[in-house]
Protein backbone atom coordinates (compact mmCIF):
# COMPACT_ATOMS: atom_id res chain seq x y z
CA UNK A 1 0.00 0.00 0.00
CA UNK A 2 1.14 3.55 -0.43
CA UNK A 3 1.50 5.90 2.49
CA UNK A 4 1.06 9.61 1.88
CA UNK A 5 2.69 12.22 4.05
CA UNK A 6 3.69 15.89 3.93
CA UNK A 7 6.76 15.17 1.81
CA UNK A 8 6.74 18.54 0.02
CA UNK A 9 6.82 20.44 3.31
CA UNK A 10 9.76 18.66 4.95
CA UNK A 11 12.98 20.63 5.29
CA UNK A 12 16.33 18.99 4.67
CA UNK A 13 19.15 20.41 6.81
CA UNK A 14 22.82 19.49 7.14
CA UNK A 15 23.89 18.06 10.49
CA UNK A 16 27.54 17.35 11.12
CA UNK A 17 29.50 15.14 13.42
CA UNK A 18 32.88 13.52 13.70
CA UNK A 19 33.74 9.87 14.11
CA UNK A 20 33.71 9.32 17.87
CA UNK A 21 36.46 7.76 19.94
CA UNK A 22 35.53 5.14 22.54
CA UNK A 23 35.78 6.48 26.10
CA UNK A 24 36.59 4.98 29.49
CA UNK A 25 36.71 6.59 32.96
CA UNK A 26 40.01 7.90 34.35
CA UNK A 27 41.95 7.13 37.52
CA UNK A 28 41.64 5.22 39.75
CA UNK A 29 42.11 2.61 37.04
CA UNK A 30 38.74 0.87 37.30
CA UNK A 31 37.71 0.44 33.68
CA UNK A 32 35.13 -2.20 34.49
CA UNK A 33 31.41 -2.09 34.06
CA UNK A 34 29.21 -4.40 36.08
CA UNK A 35 27.13 -7.19 34.59
CA UNK A 36 23.63 -7.89 35.90
CA UNK A 37 25.21 -10.83 37.75
CA UNK A 38 27.61 -8.48 39.53
CA UNK A 39 30.65 -9.56 37.53
CA UNK A 40 33.03 -6.81 36.43
CA UNK A 41 33.72 -6.84 32.69
CA UNK A 42 35.87 -4.94 30.22
CA UNK A 43 34.61 -5.19 26.67
CA UNK A 44 34.43 -3.07 23.50
CA UNK A 45 31.54 -0.63 23.72
CA UNK A 46 29.96 2.29 21.86
CA UNK A 47 31.95 4.73 19.76
CA UNK A 48 34.52 4.49 17.00
CA UNK A 49 34.64 2.54 13.79
CA UNK A 50 33.44 -1.05 14.15
CA UNK A 51 34.94 -3.06 11.32
CA UNK A 52 33.24 -6.43 11.67
CA UNK A 53 29.72 -5.78 12.94
CA UNK A 54 27.08 -4.48 10.54
CA UNK A 55 23.35 -3.98 10.35
CA UNK A 56 21.88 -7.36 9.44
CA UNK A 57 24.25 -9.24 11.79
CA UNK A 58 23.01 -10.85 15.01
CA UNK A 59 22.16 -8.58 17.95
CA UNK A 60 23.16 -11.14 20.60
CA UNK A 61 26.32 -13.07 21.38
CA UNK A 62 28.99 -10.50 20.62
CA UNK A 63 31.76 -10.07 23.21
CA UNK A 64 30.73 -6.44 23.55
CA UNK A 65 28.55 -4.05 25.53
CA UNK A 66 25.90 -2.42 23.34
CA UNK A 67 28.22 -2.20 20.33
CA UNK A 68 27.18 0.11 17.51
CA UNK A 69 27.42 -1.49 14.06
CA UNK A 70 29.42 0.53 11.52
CA UNK A 71 30.48 4.03 12.45
CA UNK A 72 29.44 6.19 15.41
CA UNK A 73 29.54 9.96 15.24
CA UNK A 74 29.11 12.85 17.69
CA UNK A 75 28.64 16.59 17.47
CA UNK A 76 31.53 18.75 18.60
CA UNK A 77 29.81 20.00 21.76
CA UNK A 78 26.76 18.99 23.79
CA UNK A 79 24.23 21.27 22.10
CA UNK A 80 25.49 20.53 18.59
CA UNK A 81 25.43 16.85 19.48
CA UNK A 82 21.79 17.18 20.58
CA UNK A 83 20.99 18.79 17.25
CA UNK A 84 22.69 15.93 15.44
CA UNK A 85 21.00 13.26 17.56
CA UNK A 86 17.50 14.75 17.31
CA UNK A 87 17.43 15.62 13.60
CA UNK A 88 19.17 12.50 12.29
CA UNK A 89 16.54 10.14 10.89
CA UNK A 90 16.94 6.43 10.27
CA UNK A 91 17.45 6.11 6.52
CA UNK A 92 19.04 9.55 5.98
CA UNK A 93 22.07 9.77 3.72
CA UNK A 94 25.45 10.55 5.31
CA UNK A 95 28.53 11.72 3.41
CA UNK A 96 32.15 11.55 4.54
CA UNK A 97 33.58 15.08 4.12
CA UNK A 98 37.22 14.65 5.18
CA UNK A 99 39.94 11.99 5.21
CA UNK A 100 40.77 9.02 3.03
CA UNK A 101 37.13 7.97 2.61
CA UNK A 102 36.02 11.45 1.54
CA UNK A 103 32.91 11.34 -0.62
CA UNK A 104 31.75 7.92 0.58
CA UNK A 105 28.02 7.72 1.20
CA UNK A 106 26.42 5.97 4.15
CA UNK A 107 23.01 5.60 5.80
CA UNK A 108 21.84 6.46 9.34
CA UNK A 109 20.73 3.23 11.04
CA UNK A 110 20.23 4.19 14.67
CA UNK A 111 20.96 6.42 17.64
CA UNK A 112 22.12 5.87 21.19
CA UNK A 113 20.90 7.63 24.32
CA UNK A 114 21.99 8.71 27.79
CA UNK A 115 25.73 8.24 28.54
CA UNK A 116 26.68 7.80 24.86
CA UNK A 117 24.46 9.98 22.63
CA UNK A 118 25.86 8.98 19.27
CA UNK A 119 24.39 8.60 15.81
CA UNK A 120 25.06 5.23 14.20
CA UNK A 121 25.85 5.25 10.47
CA UNK A 122 26.27 2.33 8.11
CA UNK A 123 29.15 2.49 5.62
CA UNK A 124 30.37 -0.33 3.40
CA UNK A 125 33.08 -2.40 5.14
CA UNK A 126 35.71 -1.40 2.55
CA UNK A 127 35.14 2.28 3.27
CA UNK A 128 35.38 1.77 7.05
CA UNK A 129 38.99 0.62 6.56
CA UNK A 130 39.86 4.02 5.09
CA UNK A 131 38.24 6.10 7.81
CA UNK A 132 39.86 7.69 10.82
CA UNK A 133 38.52 8.82 14.18
CA UNK A 134 37.78 12.53 13.82
CA UNK A 135 36.77 12.38 10.16
CA UNK A 136 33.87 14.73 9.51
CA UNK A 137 30.56 13.35 8.35
CA UNK A 138 27.57 15.37 7.20
CA UNK A 139 24.06 13.91 7.29
CA UNK A 140 21.42 15.40 4.99
CA UNK A 141 18.70 15.22 7.61
CA UNK A 142 15.11 14.83 6.41
CA UNK A 143 12.07 13.55 8.28
CA UNK A 144 11.55 15.71 11.39
CA UNK A 145 8.03 17.14 11.20
CA UNK A 146 6.65 14.28 9.15
CA UNK A 147 2.91 13.63 9.40
CA UNK A 148 1.16 10.66 7.83
CA UNK A 149 -2.08 11.57 6.06
CA UNK A 150 -5.10 10.05 7.79
CA UNK A 151 -2.95 8.90 10.74
CA UNK A 152 -2.18 12.18 12.46
CA UNK A 153 -2.22 10.56 15.92
CA UNK A 154 0.97 8.72 15.01
CA UNK A 155 4.09 10.66 15.98
CA UNK A 156 7.11 10.04 13.77
CA UNK A 157 10.50 10.28 15.51
CA UNK A 158 13.78 10.19 13.65
CA UNK A 159 12.03 8.48 10.74
CA UNK A 160 13.14 9.29 7.19
CA UNK A 161 10.72 9.30 4.25
CA UNK A 162 12.87 6.57 2.68
CA UNK A 163 12.32 4.22 5.61
CA UNK A 164 8.63 5.10 6.04
CA UNK A 165 7.87 4.23 2.43
CA UNK A 166 9.96 1.04 2.59
CA UNK A 167 8.40 -0.34 5.79
CA UNK A 168 5.89 -3.14 5.26
CA UNK A 169 2.51 -1.77 6.29
CA UNK A 170 -1.23 -2.10 5.94
CA UNK A 171 -4.31 -0.31 7.17
CA UNK A 172 -6.99 -2.28 8.99
CA UNK A 173 -10.05 -0.57 10.53
CA UNK A 174 -8.30 2.76 10.14
CA UNK A 175 -5.25 1.59 12.08
CA UNK A 176 -1.86 1.76 10.39
CA UNK A 177 -0.05 -1.50 11.08
CA UNK A 178 3.66 -2.06 10.53
CA UNK A 179 5.23 -5.43 9.76
CA UNK A 180 7.63 -6.40 12.56
CA UNK A 181 9.93 -9.28 13.47
CA UNK A 182 8.81 -9.40 17.11
CA UNK A 183 7.07 -7.46 19.88
CA UNK A 184 8.80 -6.43 23.11
CA UNK A 185 6.41 -6.97 26.07
CA UNK A 186 6.21 -4.06 28.51
CA UNK A 187 7.94 -5.95 31.33
CA UNK A 188 11.03 -6.31 29.14
CA UNK A 189 11.42 -2.58 28.50
CA UNK A 190 14.65 -1.41 30.12
CA UNK A 191 17.03 1.53 29.96
CA UNK A 192 15.54 4.55 28.23
CA UNK A 193 12.18 4.52 30.03
CA UNK A 194 11.48 8.07 31.18
CA UNK A 195 14.25 9.48 28.99
CA UNK A 196 13.79 11.60 25.90
CA UNK A 197 12.24 10.03 22.83
CA UNK A 198 13.65 12.81 20.62
CA UNK A 199 16.79 10.91 19.76
CA UNK A 200 18.45 8.20 21.78
CA UNK A 201 17.27 4.63 22.19
CA UNK A 202 15.08 2.40 24.31
CA UNK A 203 16.71 -0.85 25.40
CA UNK A 204 15.04 -4.16 26.05
CA UNK A 205 15.82 -6.16 29.21
CA UNK A 206 17.95 -9.24 28.51
CA UNK A 207 19.04 -10.52 31.95
CA UNK A 208 16.28 -13.16 32.04
CA UNK A 209 17.19 -15.21 28.95
CA UNK A 210 14.17 -17.46 29.31
CA UNK A 211 11.79 -14.50 29.31
CA UNK A 212 13.59 -13.15 26.25
CA UNK A 213 13.18 -16.46 24.44
CA UNK A 214 9.52 -16.74 25.37
CA UNK A 215 8.92 -13.30 23.83
CA UNK A 216 10.66 -14.42 20.62
CA UNK A 217 13.36 -11.79 20.98
CA UNK A 218 16.48 -13.95 21.41
CA UNK A 219 17.21 -14.26 17.69
CA UNK A 220 16.93 -10.59 16.79
CA UNK A 221 19.32 -9.07 14.29
CA UNK A 222 20.68 -5.56 14.17
CA UNK A 223 18.35 -3.58 11.93
CA UNK A 224 15.26 -5.68 12.69
CA UNK A 225 12.00 -3.75 12.90
CA UNK A 226 10.22 -4.43 16.21
CA UNK A 227 7.15 -3.25 18.12
CA UNK A 228 7.07 -2.30 21.80
CA UNK A 229 3.72 -2.92 23.52
CA UNK A 230 2.02 -0.53 25.95
CA UNK A 231 4.69 2.10 25.40
CA UNK A 232 3.97 5.76 24.64
CA UNK A 233 7.04 7.43 23.14
CA UNK A 234 5.56 10.80 22.12
CA UNK A 235 7.33 12.78 24.84
CA UNK A 236 9.79 10.43 26.61
CA UNK A 237 9.24 6.68 26.67
CA UNK A 238 6.70 5.43 29.22
CA UNK A 239 4.13 2.79 30.10
CA UNK A 240 0.58 3.31 28.82
CA UNK A 241 -1.88 0.51 28.11
CA UNK A 242 -2.93 0.56 24.45
CA UNK A 243 0.01 2.63 23.29
CA UNK A 244 2.54 1.21 20.85
CA UNK A 245 5.95 2.15 19.57
CA UNK A 246 7.75 0.84 16.50
CA UNK A 247 11.52 0.91 16.27
CA UNK A 248 14.67 -0.47 14.72
CA UNK A 249 17.25 -2.54 16.62
CA UNK A 250 20.18 -0.13 16.55
CA UNK A 251 22.85 -1.62 18.80
CA UNK A 252 23.77 -5.01 20.25
CA UNK A 253 23.01 -6.67 23.55
CA UNK A 254 25.26 -6.05 26.56
CA UNK A 255 25.88 -7.57 29.98
CA UNK A 256 24.62 -4.63 32.08
CA UNK A 257 21.23 -4.73 33.82
CA UNK A 258 18.63 -2.99 31.68
CA UNK A 259 20.87 -2.93 28.63
CA UNK A 260 19.76 -5.52 26.13
CA UNK A 261 19.70 -4.49 22.46
CA UNK A 262 18.79 -0.83 21.94
CA UNK A 263 15.84 0.22 19.82
CA UNK A 264 15.71 3.48 17.91
CA UNK A 265 12.01 4.31 18.14
CA UNK A 266 10.65 5.78 14.90
CA UNK A 267 6.86 5.76 15.35
CA UNK A 268 4.48 5.90 18.32
CA UNK A 269 0.82 6.46 19.15
CA UNK A 270 -0.96 6.47 22.51
CA UNK A 271 -4.37 4.84 22.01
CA UNK A 272 -4.21 1.99 19.55
CA UNK A 273 -3.83 4.24 16.49
CA UNK A 274 -0.65 2.35 15.59
CA UNK A 275 -0.48 -1.42 15.26
CA UNK A 276 1.77 -4.19 14.05
CA UNK A 277 1.67 -7.59 12.43
CA UNK A 278 4.15 -10.44 12.15
CA UNK A 279 6.50 -9.97 9.20
CA UNK A 280 9.53 -12.21 9.83
CA UNK A 281 12.81 -10.96 8.43
CA UNK A 282 11.84 -7.28 8.25
CA UNK A 283 15.25 -5.60 8.50
CA UNK A 284 16.50 -2.22 7.37
CA UNK A 285 19.55 -3.79 5.71
CA UNK A 286 17.09 -4.98 3.04
CA UNK A 287 14.57 -2.15 3.26
CA UNK A 288 17.24 0.52 2.77
CA UNK A 289 19.39 -1.66 0.47
CA UNK A 290 22.51 -1.22 2.59
CA UNK A 291 25.72 -2.03 0.74
CA UNK A 292 27.75 -4.69 2.58
CA UNK B 1 13.17 3.38 68.00
CA UNK B 2 15.15 0.15 67.90
CA UNK B 3 13.08 -2.97 68.09
CA UNK B 4 13.90 -6.63 68.28
CA UNK B 5 15.11 -8.18 65.00
CA UNK B 6 12.84 -11.20 65.50
CA UNK B 7 15.76 -13.42 66.32
CA UNK B 8 17.70 -12.46 63.18
CA UNK B 9 21.42 -11.75 63.36
CA UNK B 10 22.81 -8.60 61.77
CA UNK B 11 26.45 -7.55 61.38
CA UNK B 12 25.90 -4.11 62.94
CA UNK B 13 28.94 -4.52 65.20
CA UNK B 14 31.15 -4.59 62.10
CA UNK B 15 29.75 -1.48 60.42
CA UNK B 16 31.81 1.70 60.21
CA UNK B 17 30.14 5.02 60.91
CA UNK B 18 31.65 8.06 59.20
CA UNK B 19 30.74 11.65 58.39
CA UNK B 20 29.75 12.95 54.96
CA UNK B 21 28.21 16.32 54.27
CA UNK B 22 26.21 18.37 51.84
CA UNK B 23 24.78 21.85 51.59
CA UNK B 24 21.15 22.97 51.35
CA UNK B 25 20.55 23.29 47.60
CA UNK B 26 18.93 26.01 45.52
CA UNK B 27 16.41 25.27 42.74
CA UNK B 28 17.88 25.97 39.33
CA UNK B 29 16.10 26.23 35.99
CA UNK B 30 17.30 26.45 32.41
CA UNK B 31 15.90 29.26 30.25
CA UNK B 32 12.94 28.09 28.20
CA UNK B 33 12.95 24.59 29.63
CA UNK B 34 9.49 23.13 30.22
CA UNK B 35 8.42 19.86 31.73
CA UNK B 36 5.98 18.12 29.41
CA UNK B 37 2.77 16.21 29.98
CA UNK B 38 2.35 13.01 27.91
CA UNK B 39 0.38 15.04 25.33
CA UNK B 40 3.25 17.49 24.97
CA UNK B 41 1.79 20.38 27.00
CA UNK B 42 4.64 22.19 28.69
CA UNK B 43 4.57 23.49 32.27
CA UNK B 44 7.00 24.71 34.93
CA UNK B 45 6.52 23.14 38.36
CA UNK B 46 8.45 23.24 41.65
CA UNK B 47 9.47 20.22 43.66
CA UNK B 48 13.15 19.45 43.29
CA UNK B 49 16.05 21.07 45.19
CA UNK B 50 15.94 23.41 48.17
CA UNK B 51 13.80 23.20 51.28
CA UNK B 52 10.28 21.90 50.68
CA UNK B 53 8.38 23.41 53.58
CA UNK B 54 5.03 21.72 53.11
CA UNK B 55 5.74 18.22 51.79
CA UNK B 56 7.28 15.78 54.20
CA UNK B 57 7.75 12.05 54.66
CA UNK B 58 4.33 10.52 55.30
CA UNK B 59 2.50 13.01 53.08
CA UNK B 60 0.85 11.94 49.83
CA UNK B 61 3.10 11.15 46.84
CA UNK B 62 0.42 12.04 44.25
CA UNK B 63 -1.64 15.14 43.61
CA UNK B 64 0.87 17.91 44.26
CA UNK B 65 1.06 20.82 41.81
CA UNK B 66 4.70 19.91 41.64
CA UNK B 67 7.04 17.51 39.88
CA UNK B 68 9.34 14.97 41.56
CA UNK B 69 8.58 16.68 44.89
CA UNK B 70 11.49 16.08 47.26
CA UNK B 71 10.16 16.13 50.83
CA UNK B 72 12.11 18.06 53.45
CA UNK B 73 15.58 19.40 52.76
CA UNK B 74 17.57 18.52 49.61
CA UNK B 75 21.33 18.67 50.05
CA UNK B 76 24.26 18.20 47.67
CA UNK B 77 28.01 18.67 47.62
CA UNK B 78 29.50 20.96 44.94
CA UNK B 79 32.55 18.76 44.36
CA UNK B 80 31.54 15.81 42.19
CA UNK B 81 33.73 13.25 43.96
CA UNK B 82 32.55 14.36 47.41
CA UNK B 83 28.96 14.34 46.16
CA UNK B 84 29.26 10.72 45.04
CA UNK B 85 30.70 9.79 48.45
CA UNK B 86 27.66 11.49 49.98
CA UNK B 87 25.43 9.42 47.69
CA UNK B 88 27.17 6.06 48.09
CA UNK B 89 27.71 6.13 51.86
CA UNK B 90 24.47 7.72 53.10
CA UNK B 91 21.79 5.26 54.23
CA UNK B 92 18.09 5.74 54.82
CA UNK B 93 17.41 6.42 58.48
CA UNK B 94 20.88 7.85 59.15
CA UNK B 95 21.00 10.79 61.52
CA UNK B 96 21.84 14.25 60.14
CA UNK B 97 23.10 17.34 61.94
CA UNK B 98 23.11 20.97 60.84
CA UNK B 99 26.69 22.23 61.27
CA UNK B 100 26.40 25.88 60.19
CA UNK B 101 23.91 28.77 60.25
CA UNK B 102 20.99 29.59 62.51
CA UNK B 103 19.87 25.97 62.83
CA UNK B 104 23.32 24.75 63.85
CA UNK B 105 23.05 21.66 66.03
CA UNK B 106 19.57 20.65 64.82
CA UNK B 107 19.12 16.93 64.19
CA UNK B 108 17.28 15.26 61.32
CA UNK B 109 16.79 11.90 59.59
CA UNK B 110 17.72 10.87 56.02
CA UNK B 111 14.53 9.92 54.16
CA UNK B 112 15.68 9.63 50.55
CA UNK B 113 18.33 9.73 47.88
CA UNK B 114 17.40 11.43 44.64
CA UNK B 115 19.87 13.51 42.62
CA UNK B 116 20.27 15.10 46.05
CA UNK B 117 20.14 13.55 49.55
CA UNK B 118 16.79 14.23 51.28
CA UNK B 119 16.67 14.96 55.03
CA UNK B 120 13.67 15.49 57.32
CA UNK B 121 13.93 17.89 60.26
CA UNK B 122 11.47 18.81 63.05
CA UNK B 123 9.07 21.65 62.09
CA UNK B 124 10.85 24.44 63.95
CA UNK B 125 14.14 23.84 62.11
CA UNK B 126 12.84 24.75 58.65
CA UNK B 127 12.42 28.47 59.26
CA UNK B 128 16.02 28.74 60.43
CA UNK B 129 17.62 26.88 57.52
CA UNK B 130 19.35 28.90 54.83
CA UNK B 131 20.36 27.88 51.32
CA UNK B 132 23.98 26.76 51.61
CA UNK B 133 23.83 25.67 55.25
CA UNK B 134 26.06 22.69 55.85
CA UNK B 135 24.43 19.43 56.90
CA UNK B 136 26.50 16.49 58.05
CA UNK B 137 25.32 12.90 57.96
CA UNK B 138 26.63 10.25 60.30
CA UNK B 139 26.66 7.58 57.59
CA UNK B 140 26.28 3.97 58.68
CA UNK B 141 24.77 0.94 57.02
CA UNK B 142 26.79 0.29 53.88
CA UNK B 143 27.55 -3.46 53.98
CA UNK B 144 24.75 -4.31 56.37
CA UNK B 145 23.59 -7.94 56.17
CA UNK B 146 21.67 -10.65 57.97
CA UNK B 147 23.57 -13.86 58.76
CA UNK B 148 20.46 -15.97 58.13
CA UNK B 149 19.95 -14.58 54.61
CA UNK B 150 23.25 -14.49 52.67
CA UNK B 151 21.47 -14.18 49.30
CA UNK B 152 19.47 -11.15 50.35
CA UNK B 153 21.25 -7.86 49.76
CA UNK B 154 20.48 -4.68 51.67
CA UNK B 155 21.20 -1.30 50.07
CA UNK B 156 21.24 2.08 51.79
CA UNK B 157 19.65 0.54 54.88
CA UNK B 158 20.79 2.03 58.19
CA UNK B 159 20.80 -0.10 61.34
CA UNK B 160 17.96 2.10 62.60
CA UNK B 161 15.88 1.32 59.52
CA UNK B 162 16.76 -2.39 59.66
CA UNK B 163 15.32 -2.52 63.17
CA UNK B 164 12.29 -0.43 62.22
CA UNK B 165 11.21 -2.49 59.20
CA UNK B 166 9.41 -5.10 61.34
CA UNK B 167 11.28 -7.96 59.63
CA UNK B 168 10.28 -11.50 60.47
CA UNK B 169 10.69 -15.04 59.18
CA UNK B 170 7.89 -16.45 57.07
CA UNK B 171 6.76 -20.04 57.56
CA UNK B 172 8.70 -21.15 54.48
CA UNK B 173 11.93 -19.63 55.81
CA UNK B 174 11.80 -16.49 53.68
CA UNK B 175 12.37 -13.00 55.06
CA UNK B 176 9.02 -11.28 55.54
CA UNK B 177 8.52 -7.51 55.32
CA UNK B 178 5.36 -5.43 55.73
CA UNK B 179 4.90 -3.03 52.79
CA UNK B 180 2.27 -0.39 52.01
CA UNK B 181 1.72 -1.66 48.47
CA UNK B 182 2.96 -3.81 45.61
CA UNK B 183 3.86 -2.42 42.18
CA UNK B 184 3.68 -4.41 38.92
CA UNK B 185 7.09 -4.71 37.21
CA UNK B 186 5.86 -3.37 33.85
CA UNK B 187 5.39 0.14 35.27
CA UNK B 188 8.98 0.47 36.52
CA UNK B 189 10.57 3.20 34.40
CA UNK B 190 13.18 5.95 34.50
CA UNK B 191 16.27 4.77 36.33
CA UNK B 192 16.54 1.49 34.43
CA UNK B 193 19.61 3.05 32.81
CA UNK B 194 21.35 3.59 36.17
CA UNK B 195 23.35 1.38 38.47
CA UNK B 196 21.18 0.50 41.47
CA UNK B 197 23.78 1.93 43.86
CA UNK B 198 22.76 5.41 42.71
CA UNK B 199 19.40 7.06 43.42
CA UNK B 200 15.97 5.60 42.61
CA UNK B 201 13.81 4.25 39.81
CA UNK B 202 10.55 6.05 39.02
CA UNK B 203 7.36 4.10 38.67
CA UNK B 204 5.60 5.13 35.45
CA UNK B 205 2.37 6.82 36.48
CA UNK B 206 1.27 7.89 32.97
CA UNK B 207 -1.52 5.30 32.80
CA UNK B 208 -3.67 7.27 35.27
CA UNK B 209 -6.58 4.83 35.15
CA UNK B 210 -4.24 1.99 36.09
CA UNK B 211 -2.88 4.04 39.01
CA UNK B 212 -6.43 4.46 40.30
CA UNK B 213 -7.44 0.84 39.64
CA UNK B 214 -4.44 -0.52 41.55
CA UNK B 215 -4.56 2.13 44.26
CA UNK B 216 -1.03 3.20 43.42
CA UNK B 217 -2.29 6.81 43.53
CA UNK B 218 -2.73 6.38 47.29
CA UNK B 219 1.03 6.04 47.76
CA UNK B 220 2.64 8.18 50.43
CA UNK B 221 6.14 9.57 50.61
CA UNK B 222 8.09 7.17 52.82
CA UNK B 223 5.97 4.11 51.95
CA UNK B 224 7.66 0.71 51.84
CA UNK B 225 7.01 -0.89 48.43
CA UNK B 226 7.39 -4.41 46.99
CA UNK B 227 8.10 -5.33 43.35
CA UNK B 228 8.08 -8.89 42.05
CA UNK B 229 10.44 -10.01 39.24
CA UNK B 230 12.74 -7.05 39.98
CA UNK B 231 16.39 -7.91 40.62
CA UNK B 232 18.11 -4.78 41.91
CA UNK B 233 21.52 -6.22 42.80
CA UNK B 234 23.62 -4.63 40.06
CA UNK B 235 21.26 -2.39 38.17
CA UNK B 236 17.55 -3.01 37.66
CA UNK B 237 16.81 -6.22 35.77
CA UNK B 238 13.65 -8.10 34.98
CA UNK B 239 14.26 -11.53 36.50
CA UNK B 240 11.37 -13.89 37.06
CA UNK B 241 11.00 -14.85 40.72
CA UNK B 242 13.16 -12.04 42.09
CA UNK B 243 11.71 -9.66 44.70
CA UNK B 244 12.83 -6.17 45.66
CA UNK B 245 11.67 -4.02 48.57
CA UNK B 246 11.96 -0.28 48.11
CA UNK B 247 11.12 3.10 49.61
CA UNK B 248 9.05 5.90 48.06
CA UNK B 249 11.41 8.88 48.23
CA UNK B 250 9.89 11.57 46.00
CA UNK B 251 6.54 12.61 44.61
CA UNK B 252 4.76 11.94 41.33
CA UNK B 253 5.74 13.43 37.98
CA UNK B 254 3.76 14.51 34.94
CA UNK B 255 6.55 13.37 32.63
CA UNK B 256 6.12 10.24 30.53
CA UNK B 257 8.09 7.35 32.03
CA UNK B 258 8.33 9.09 35.40
CA UNK B 259 6.38 9.07 38.65
CA UNK B 260 7.11 8.65 42.35
CA UNK B 261 10.70 7.58 43.04
CA UNK B 262 11.29 4.07 44.36
CA UNK B 263 14.63 3.49 46.10
CA UNK B 264 15.97 -0.04 46.54
CA UNK B 265 16.43 -1.24 50.13
CA UNK B 266 16.36 -5.04 49.91
CA UNK B 267 16.71 -7.33 46.91
CA UNK B 268 16.88 -11.05 46.28
CA UNK B 269 17.28 -12.61 42.83
CA UNK B 270 15.72 -15.97 43.75
CA UNK B 271 12.66 -15.30 45.85
CA UNK B 272 13.65 -15.43 49.49
CA UNK B 273 11.61 -12.32 50.31
CA UNK B 274 7.92 -12.31 51.16
CA UNK B 275 5.77 -9.33 51.95
CA UNK B 276 2.39 -8.51 53.43
CA UNK B 277 0.36 -5.39 52.73
CA UNK B 278 0.15 -3.05 55.71
CA UNK B 279 -0.76 0.57 54.97
CA UNK B 280 1.17 1.77 58.01
CA UNK B 281 4.48 0.57 56.54
CA UNK B 282 5.95 4.05 56.14
CA UNK B 283 9.18 5.49 57.53
CA UNK B 284 7.35 8.57 58.85
CA UNK B 285 5.58 6.19 61.24
CA UNK B 286 8.72 4.18 61.92
CA UNK B 287 10.82 7.24 62.85
CA UNK B 288 7.96 9.47 64.13
CA UNK B 289 8.92 12.20 61.64
CA UNK B 290 7.08 14.38 59.12
CA UNK B 291 3.41 13.43 58.93
CA UNK B 292 4.10 10.66 61.44
CA UNK B 293 5.50 12.99 64.12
Amino acid sequence: MSITFNQADLVSVSIGGVIAHPGFPGLPAEPYRLSAEGKPFLLPTFGGIVYNVSVGDRAFGWAADCIHPGVSIRGTDDTKNRGLNVFACVGNVAVVMTGQAQGTKGVVTGKSGRFSEQVIVHFPKEARRKMAVGDQIVIRSLGTGMEIAGHEAIACKGLSPDLLTALPSKVEDGVLKIGVVATVPAHLVGAGAGLTSEGGSLHMQSTDRQALKEAGLDQLRLGDVVAIENTDSRYNHGYLRGAMSIGVVGQSDGPRAGYGPGITVVMTAPKGELGCYQAPGTNIADLLKLEA
Amino acid sequence: MLSDLAGLTSNEDELVEMAVCGYVSQPSLRPGAYTHYPDGRGVILPGMFGITYNARAGDRAFGWAGDHVEPGVSIAHPDEKCDFALHYLTCMGNEAMVTSGLAKGARGVVTGEHARILVDFPDEVYEKLNIGDQIQIMAKGRGIALAEFPKIEFKKTSPALLHALRLSRAGNGALKVPVAMELPIEIMGSGAELNSEYVDQDLMSGDRQLMADLGVDQMRLGDLIAIRHADHHFGRSYREGAVSIALCIHGDSIMTGHGPGILTLITCAEGGIEFEIDKSANIANYFSIGAGA
